[in-house]
C-alpha cells in the first residue's frame, strides 16, 4: 500500500499505522514533492505530484497494490486511480483505495481567510512559524497528541518547502477535478473524523463519495483531521477489515418477479418488447459514469430521487443513471418550459441551487442532510419557496424543474419491468409476434381478470 | 406502409402539387388529388413505419412523436411531444386516440350565438358531406342511434366498452346525463379498406396512442395514403422541408428540403402545407411567407382537456380495451353555463407511463405517496373533457432565438386560459367530480391538461384578418394552400382530426375546381 501524506506531513506520518498493519500489508509511505525528504523537488500541481508518485509506484513494480491518501494525498491518490482505471500501463494492479479525511476532486471547502492566514505564517519568521505550526497541528487533532508525535508533526510542517505549501493552498487544493475523476470503480474505504471541520463526514458524503461507485465510509468518533497520527490503530484495523470483508460491488438490484418474468417470456409478448424490457432491466448493471452532470451533481440527483420516488429495496431501479443517460443522449420529449434553460443545463443548475440552499440553511450539502430535512427542502421546492440567490434558478423555475424531474423519474420507473410487475400491468401481454393472431383483450368488466393476467404485488401480498 | 412499388417523380419534374406533411390534413387531399390524376409528391419529415413494429409499449412509441424541442410559455404552458405531436408517414394519426366526434353546428357560429370567439367562414352543411365521406372511407364505429343527432348513422357497430366507460355510463344514467358509445375511427370488424387491403378488427389492446399494431385504428398510413399511392402519388419519408423558391409573381416554383443530409429541391405547380399547427406557422414565419395579415402564429389554441381521476374498490384494469369508448355531448351547451361554448366528455383508460406522467405533473405527488399511488394502477379510472378555447391575442406562436439542427428557429408557444376557459373548466370539473362521486370513486382528483394544437393560420373571408380563405388557399401566395389544424379559426368542442380530414377533402375539391 503506497501511502501519501497531508499538507505539511511527510512519509513519517504513517509510521505507527505501518507498524499496526505489518505483516498483513506492506506499507510504502512516500514523500510528496515539496515535503519531507522531497522538500527540494518543485512539482506543485496536482498533475505533477501524481506523475511523481506514479514513477515511484512504477519503480517498485508491484503486481497488486493499494493506494492510501491522507487529505491532500487523497486527491493525488484519486488522480492516480483514475489513470489506473483508464489503463495506464505503469499502473496495472490497483486493487483498492483508502482515503483518509480526503481532499475531494472538487475545490476543497476552506474559507479564504484561513487560506490567507496559512500562507502568511508559513513564510514568517522562525518563531512565528514554530508557534503557528504547533497551533496548526493542535487545531487538526481531536484529543491532544502525545508529545513525540506532536513534535514530529510540527517538525514536518517546518521541513516543508513554503512554496509547495503555498501552491497547494492557492492552486492545488482549488483545482477542479470533478469531471476528470468522474466515478471510480476501484473499491474504496473512506475514513473521516467526527471532529474534522472542513473535511469531516458531511464533506466526505457530499464531495468524496459521489466519485466512488464502490465505497465504504466509516466515521472515526472523536478524531479530527490527522487520522493516521491520531488513531493509527483504528485506521490500521479498518484497513485490515477491508481486506477480510471486501467492499461489495454495487449494481442495480431491481429484479423482476418470477411470475411476471414468465409472462414476459411467453408467446403473449412480442419479441421487440421482450428485448426492450430486458435491456431496461440490465441497463443498471455496470457502474454509471455521468456525462452531462458532474459526479457531485449526479449524487445530489440520486439522493433527491430517493426521496421523490422511493422504492422498496427489491425494486431499486437506478433512475438517476437513466435520467442522466437521457440528458447526455440529448433525446428530449419534444418541449420544455420556456423559462427554463435546456434540459441538461436546467438539471445541473437546479441541483446546484438545491445544494446551495441546503448549505445556506443547514450548513451542509443536500446529500448529507437527514431525511426529514431533505423533505422540508423538497417541500419548499415544490411550493416555489426555496431560498435561492441571484445566478441560481429562482423559486418559480425550481418548481417547474421539479415538475419535469417528477415526470422524468416516473416515466423511467414505469418503463422498467420490475415496476410494471409491481403494478400487475397486463398490457404487455396484448399480443406476440404473430400479428395475424393477437389475443388482445376480451374481458372488460370490473373485477374480472383474464386467467393469464398478472396481479399487482399489493394484491398478491394480501 | 409499403412504398416499394409506388410511382416516382424526378425532382426536376414540375409536379402538380407538393404536399408537406402526411397527417390528418395532408393525407386525404393527397389521395384525392392523385385519384384525380394529378402528379403529387408528399414530403414527410418523419420515417415510414411498418405497423407490425408497434410493440405495445409506451417508451418504444417515442419514435412516433415529434420530439424536437419546442418552448412552452404563457400561464398554462402546453406539453408537446407525446401529448399532441406526431411524426412519420401518417403524422399524428399514428398515435391519435381515434375519437371522432363531428363539430357541433353551434360551435361554428359561436360569435353569432354569444358575441364571443369568432364564426367560421363556413357552415355545418358545408362540412357534412365530407364528414360522411370520411367516416365511410376510414370506417368509423359508433352507436346505432346518436343521441345528439338523430340523422347520423355510423358505418360500423361500436367497439366494446372498457371498464371506465362502464363505470361512467352507470353513474351518468343515475345523474340524468346522456351517454353513448363513442364514435371511434377503429374498425370493430374486419374491414376492406378501399385502396388498401383488409384491416383486421380491433383486438381491444388499449395501445391506440402507441400506434396500432394491426391496422384496426385509422391512421393515414392504413387509409388515405395507400389509396394515394395506388393512384400514383409518391411519398418521400425523412424529407424535411425548410424552404421554397418563388417566381416574380410570388408563386412558389419549388420546395427545398433535406433528405439524409442532402439538400434537394422539388419543382412544383402548387404547394399544400400540412405540417400541423406548430410546424406550418413556424415554416411560414421563418420564410416570411403568406403573412401580410400578420396573423401567422396568432390565436394559437389548445383544448381545455381537464381530467378527473378516481380509485375504485374493484379492479378496473383500464389498459384493456379501446381507451375512450364512451362519449357525452350533453355539455356542449350546458343549461347553467356561465361561459360561451361547451365541452365533450369521454371516459378514459390510460396506460401506466402516460398516467404516471399526469400524476407526477398535475397531482404533484412525490415520496412514498407517489410510489404507493402508482402501485394501485389497476384500480383507477378517469373521465376527461375536450373543451372550447376561444381565440385570444395573448396566445401566440413566435420564433425563439434558439435554432434547431436545420438552422430554423425553434417555435415558442405562449398559451394561457382566459376567463371563459377558466369558467368552462370549473363547470366541467364540477360535473366530472359529481359523476365520479356518483360512481363511488374514492380519492378523486383533478388533472389540469391542455390538448391538441390548433390555430395560427386561421381561415377567414378576407386577407386582412386571415391567412387562408374558407377553402384553405393563401390570400397572398396564389398557389399555396394550407390544410391542417392551423386553419381553425376557433377550437370547437369536438376533437379536431375528423374535421381536419373533412376540410382536407374540401380543400382538394376546391383546388381541382380552380385548375
Ligand atoms: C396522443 C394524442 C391523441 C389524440 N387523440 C385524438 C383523438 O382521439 N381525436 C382527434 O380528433 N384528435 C386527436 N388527436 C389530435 C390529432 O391527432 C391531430 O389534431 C391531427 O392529427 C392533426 O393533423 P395535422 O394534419 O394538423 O398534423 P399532423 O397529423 O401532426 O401531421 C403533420 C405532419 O407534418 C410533418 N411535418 C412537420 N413539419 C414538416 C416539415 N418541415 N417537412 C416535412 N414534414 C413535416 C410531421 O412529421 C407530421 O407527420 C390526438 C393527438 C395526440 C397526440
Ligand atoms: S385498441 Fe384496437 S384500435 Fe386501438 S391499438 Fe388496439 S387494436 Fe388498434
Amino acid at each position: 500500500m503506497f501511502c501519501l501524506h497531508f499538507l505539511g506531513g511527510s512519509a513519517r506520518e504513517w509510521e505507527d499505522t505501518k507498524r499496526y498493519l505489518d505483516p498483513h500489508l506492506i506499507c510504502i509511505p512516500l514523500d510528496l514533492p515539496g515535503f519531507g525528504d522531497a522538500a527540494h523537488i518543485a512539482r506543485t500541481s496536482v498533475d505533477e505530484m501524481a506523475d511523481y508518485v506514479i514513477d515511484r509506484i512504477a519503480e517498485r513494480g508491484q503486481s497488486r497494490w493499494w493506494i492510501a491518501g491522507h487529505s491532500m494525498g487523497a486527491k493525488i491518490a484519486l488522480v492516480i486511480a483514475r489513470r489506473a482505471e483508464d489503463g495506464d500501463p505503469k499502473l496495472a494492479g490497483l486493487d483498492g483505495l483508502v482515503l483518509l479525511a480526503g481532499s475531494p476532486p472538487s475545490p476543497e471547502p476552506m474559507s479564504d481567510d484561513k487560506r490567507r492566514d496559512m500562507i502568511a505564517w508559513i513564510s514568517a519568521d522562525e518563531k512565528t512559524r514554530t508557534l503557528r505550526a504547533g497551533a496548526f497541528i493542535d487545531q487538526n487533532t481531536g484529543a491532544p497528541l502525545n508529545e513525540a508525535a506532536r513534535t514530529a508533526a510540527i517538525d514536518d510542517v517546518l521541513r516543508a518547502d513554503p512554496k509547495a505549501w503555498t501552491a497547494w493552498l492557492q492552486e492545488g487544493s482549488r483545482e477542479d477535478w470533478r469531471r476528470r475523476i468522474g466515478i471510480l470503480r476501484t473499491p474504496a474505504l473512506v475514513l473521516s473524523g467526527s471532529k474534522d471541520a472542513d473535511l469531516g463526514p458531511a464533506a466526505q458524503i457530499c464531495l468524496m463519495l459521489p466519485h466512488l461507485a464502490n465505497a465504504r465510509h466509516v466515521v472515526i468518533e472523536g478524531a479530527s483531521h490527522l487520522l493516521p497520527i491520531e488513531c493509527p490503530k483504528a485506521v490500521a484495523d479498518l484497513i485490515c477489515e477491508m481486506r477480510t470483508l471486501p467492499i461489495a460491488v454495487a449494481s442495480d438490484p431491481a429484479c423482476v418477479l418470477d411470475s411476471y418474468a414468465s409472462l414476459i417470456a411467453s408467446h403473449r409478448v412480442n419479441s421487440r418488447l421482450r428485448a426492450a424490457l430486458a435491456a431496461r432491466a440490465s441497463a443498471g448493471s455496470a457502474p454509471y459514469r455521468p456525462c452531462v452532470l458532474d459526479a457531485v451533481e449526479f449524487s445530489i440527483l440520486r439522493a433527491l430521487i430517493d426521496r421523490v420516488l422511493p422504492q422498496s429495496s427489491d425494486t431499486c431501479i437506478d433512475i438517476g443513471a437513466r435520467i442522466e443517460a437521457r440528458l447526455s443522449d440529448g433525446f428530449g420529449d419534444g418541449w420544455r418550459f420556456a423559462d427554463l434553460p435546456s434540459d441538461g443545463e436546467a438539471y445541473a443548475a437546479a441541483l446546484r441551487t438545491l445544494d446551495a440552499a441546503a448549505r445556506a440553511t443547514h450548513g451542509i450539502g443536500f446529500t448529507a442532510l437527514p431525511d426529514e430535512t431533505k423533505e422540508a427542502l423538497i417541500t419548499a421546492v415544490a411550493a416555489g419557496e426555496l431560498p435561492t440567490v441571484a445566478g441560481d434558478l429562482d423559486g418559480r423555475q425550481m418548481t417547474k424543474w421539479f415538475e419535469d424531474l417528477r415526470s422524468d423519474a416516473v416515466r423511467i420507473y414505469l418503463a422498467h419491468p420490475a415496476a410494471l410487475a409491481r403494478l400487475g400491468f397486463s398490457g404487455i401481454g396484448a399480443g406476440g409476434d404473430d400479428v395475424a393472431d393477437m389475443p388482445g383483450f376480451s374481458e372488460f368488466r370490473i373485477n374480472s381478470r383474464e386467467p393469464w393476467e398478472p396481479i399487482s404485488e399489493a394484491e398478491a401480498g394480501r | 406502409m409499403n412504398l416499394d412499388s409506388m410511382r416516382r417523380y424526378a425532382t426536376d419534374e414540375v409536379v402538380d402539387a407538393v404536399v408537406i406533411g402526411t397527417g390528418a390534413g395532408g393525407a386525404p387531399l393527397l389521395a384525392r388529388l392523385a385519384a384525380a390524376g394529378l402528379k403529387v409528391v408528399a414530403l414527410e419529415a418523419g420515417p415510414n413505419f411498418d405497423p407490425v413494429r408497434f410493440a405495445f409499449d409506451e417508451t418504444l412509441a417515442d419514435e412516433i412523436y415529434w420530439t424536437e424541442e419546442r418552448l412552452s410559455g404563457g400561464t398554462t404552458p402546453e406539453a408537446f411531444g407525446a401529448n399532441n405531436s406526431g411524426t412519420g408517414v401518417g403524422g399524428s394519426t399514428l398515435h391519435w386516440g381515434a375519437f371522432t366526434p363531428r363539430a357541433d353546428q353551434r360551435d361554428l357560429k359561436l360569435r353569432t350565438e354569444t358575441g364571443e370567439g369568432i364564426d367560421w367562414p363556413l357552415d355545418y352543411d358545408d362540412l357534412k358531406p365530407f364528414y360522411e365521406q370520411v367516416e365511410g372511407f376510414i370506417g368509423v364505429s359508433g352507436p346505432a342511434a346518436y343521441p345528439w343527432d338523430s340523422q347520423r348513422r355510423y358505418p360500423l357497430s361500436p367497439v366494446p366498452r372498457n371498464a371506465p366507460a362502464r363505470i361512467m355510463a352507470q353513474a351518468c344514467e343515475g345523474l340524468g346525463i346522456r351517454v353513448a358509445d363513442a364514435p371511434a375511427a377503429v374498425v370493430s370488424r374486419d374491414f376492406a379498406q378501399e385502396g388498401g387491403g383488409t384491416r383486421k378488427a380491433c383486438i381491444n389492446c388499449g395501445f391506440c396512442h402507441q400506434g396500432c399494431r394491426n391496422g384496426a385504428k385509422t391512421s393515414m398510413d392504413v387509409t388515405y395514403l395507400p389509396l394515394a399511392v395506388a393512384h400514383g402519388a409518391q411519398i418521400r419519408p425523412m424529407c424535411r422541408v425548410h424552404g421554397t423558391e418563388r417566381d416574380g409573381m410570388g408563386r412558389i416554383t419549388a420546395v427545398t428540403y433535406r433528405q439524409d443530409g442532402t439538400e434537394r429541391r422539388q419543382r412544383c405547380a402548387a404547394v399544400f402545407l400540412c405540417a400541423g399547427a406548430v410546424e406550418s406557422p413556424r415554416l411560414l414565419l421563418h420564410l416570411g411567407l403568406a403573412n401580410g395579415s400578420g396573423q401567422v402564429g396568432r390565436n394559437y389554441m389548445g383544448h381545455v382537456a381537464t381530467q378527473v381521476w378516481g380509485t375504485f374498490a374493484g379492479e378496473v384494469r383500464m389498459n384493456r380495451g379501446y381507451p375512450s369508448s364512451l362519449i357525452s355531448e350533453d355539455m356542449v351547451r350546458p343549461a347553467d353555463a356561465d361561459f360561451a361554448g361547451g365541452y365533450l366528455m369521454q371516459s378514459l383508460g390510460v396506460l401506466p407511463l402516460t398516467f404516471g406522467n399526469t400524476v407526477a405533473r398535475s397531482r404533484g405527488l412525490w415520496g412514498p405517496a407517489l410510489t404507493d399511488y402508482l402501485a394501485r394502477y389497476n384500480h383507477f379510472a378517469g373521465i376527461g373533457i375536450n373543451g372550447e378555447t376561444l381565440p385570444c391575442d395573448a396566445n401566440v406562436l413566435t420564433l425563439s432565438d434558439e435554432v434547431d439542427a436545420f438552422g430554423v428557429p425553434k417555435a415558442r408557444i405562449d398559451f394561457g386560459y382566459g376567463p371563459n376557459e377558466d369558467r368552462l373548466n370549473d363547470h366541467a370539473t364540477r360535473t366530472m367530480t359529481a359523476i365520479w362521486e356518483a360512481a363511488g370513486a374514492s380519492d378523486i382528483w383533478v388533472a389540469q391538461r391542455v390538448a391538441h394544437t390548433l390555430g395560427t393560420c386561421r381561415m377567414g373571408r378576407d386577407g386582412d384578418t386571415a391567412v387562408v380563405d374558407p377553402f384553405g388557399r393563401s390570400f397572398e401566395v396564389p398557389n399555396l394552400w394550407i390544410s391542417d389544424g392551423s386553419t381553425f379559426p376557433s377550437s370547437l368542442s369536438a376533437n379536431p382530426a375528423l374535421t381536419i380530414m373533412a376540410l382536407s377533402l374540401r380543400t382538394a375539391e376546391a383546388f381541382l375546381r380552380s385548375r
